[in-house]
């Protein structure tokens, strides 16, 4: 009979892992004492089975998102620019390019014009019925205007109702609700970033953390749960930022394109 | 998200964006909370180590070489993250243990309720997971990522920062400890 195999070689066998494995699967069919030793290694690892982790919906990115927003600290340098540059150097040459862009954009506000009329844009322009230009991203945009607006006044009707909902008791309903509104509301806010619209994705992201908040509340909540929703929502000017917003599209939406200066209210 | 689309949000979130990062985070939350969860076996510390992860994450952005996998790179983060939260919880209830096999917890036989198999059942889960406990947070995070996560030593080395060997040890040490504390089960079991 061959040499016995330790306990560890037998636990790497267990794993599929080791070499020498053909040679252990026959001094296992051999070897009485091995093989008792394999049988109470793999008796006991059979024990151990994995813990089922609990489930995590489709919004749990989202709303790690909204718990680490707020901490994310400065990021390092890259290691070669750590290397070249000390930390301190880094700061510096930071401040000088601010102060660069900072005195270029001064220069061309008050630098004199070559000519006052704009070039004409690269995009296909159109005429609307009222003989306004307009371009497809013009169009684009007007959509997204128009369908944040009723997403911000269906979302106000949402938290004006757990606003003024019992205090305690049945919200799942609203829950339904906001768990509706929460998808349509990511989407939106992607769609704002992507055309510019900083403002718009702010209060969207605002609110997509009430309504998160009021999607994973309890149901029938508590008074004290229920209390600690309004306050956070009082807190952040939720409801006022929502309808100040909405107002703000709703008069956009009806502005001839493109919009003017004089007709953006904030 | 294609390949091509990930590689631009890993572009941009290196660069400072906050919703590329974002992004970024909403897809790969679940996977760091599973493996989070299964290395620390608790909900609570599992959330913790997510969050702290993605933070460690955002901070080193500058240090990833984009060619690599976004999603490998983290799995790293999460498991060392989840080794220093498990050293910090063992040192805060006084249990850290040293590598010695004697120091392995010998639990005294269990009164199995005989045929109630459900209570067994139960009564296994809670050794093991006595069990597990004891083990050291390195030996628990090898542990894991071989038992659980069906990682290679070389790949288990390679995630925890450690040597093929150390890895291997930390493997062996566990497997030890374990048999001798579950040891009565299976008496109790043959």
């Amino acid at each position: 009979m061959s040499t016995h195999f330790t306990e560890d070689e037998l636990t790497l066998y267990y794993y599929g892992e080791g070499r020498r494995r053909g040679r252990i699967a026959r001094h296992l069919d051999e070897c009485t004492a091995c093989a008792a030793v394999y049988r109470e290694i793999a008796g006991t690892l059979a024990l151990v089975t994995p813990p089922e982790p609990p489930e995590r919906g489709d919004q749990y990115g989202l709303e790690v998102w909204q718990r680490i927003r707020h901490q994310l600290p400065e990021q390092e340098a890259p290691g070669w620019l750590a290397l070249v540059m000390p930390r301190t150097d880094r700061l510096v040459l930071a401040g000088a390019l601010a102060t660069l862009v900072l005195v270029a954009f001064v220069a061309g506000r008050i630098w004199p014009r070559a000519g006052s009329v704009a070039s004409p844009p690269a995009a296909s322009v159109t005429a609307d019925a009222s003989g306004t230009a307009t371009t497809g991203n013009d169009v684009r945009h007007r959509i997204l205007i128009t369908a944040v607006a009723d997403h911000l006044d269906r979302s106000e009707r949402v938290l004006t109702d757990i606003m003024n909902a019992p205090s305690r008791g049945d919200i799942s309903t609203e829950q339904r609700w906001a768990d509706d509104l929460l998808t349509t509301s990511r989407l939106y806010r992607q769609d704002a970033v992507e055309a510019g619209e900083s403002s718009i994705a702010g209060v969207l992201d605002d609110l997509e953390r009430s309504l998160l908040e009021i999607v994973h509340s309890p149901s029938p909540i508590s008074a004290a749960d229920l209390d600690q929703i309004r306050r956070r929502i009082d807190a952040a000017a939720l409801l006022f930022k929502v309808r100040v917003m909405s107002d703000e599209l709703r008069q956009r939406e009806s502005a001839p394109a493109p919009p003017t200066a004089t007709q953006k209210t904030s | 998200m294609d390949a091509t689309e990930a590689a631009t949000v890993l572009d941009r979130a290196r660069q400072g964006d906050g919703e590329a990062f974002r992004a970024l985070v909403e897809r790969h939350s679940r996977s760091a909370f599973r493996l989070a969860f299964r290395m620390t076996g608790n909900e609570q510390d599992a959330e913790d180590v997510v969050q702290e992860s993605f933070l460690k994450a955002y901070r080193q952005l500058g240090r990833f070489e984009s060619r690599a996998n976004f999603g490998t790179w983290l799995y790293r983060i999460v498991a060392n993250c989840s080794v220093d939260l498990m050293r910090a919880k063992q040192a805060r209830h006084d249990q850290i243990r040293g590598d010695s096999l004697d120091e392995a917890v010998e639990l005294p036989a269990v009164d199995l309720p005989g045929p109630e198999r459900l209570a067994q059942s139960a009564e296994i889960e809670t050794r093991v997971q006595s069990a597990l406990d004891d083990l050291s947070a390195l030996e628990r995070a090898a542990f894991t990522l071989r038992h659980y996560e069906g990682r290679s030593i070389d790949e288990i080395g390679a995630t925890l920062g450690l040597g093929t060997s150390a890895a291997k040890h930390s493997v062996f040490r566990a497997v030890k400890k374990l048999r001798a504390a579950l040891a009565p089960l299976r008496s109790q079991e043959s």
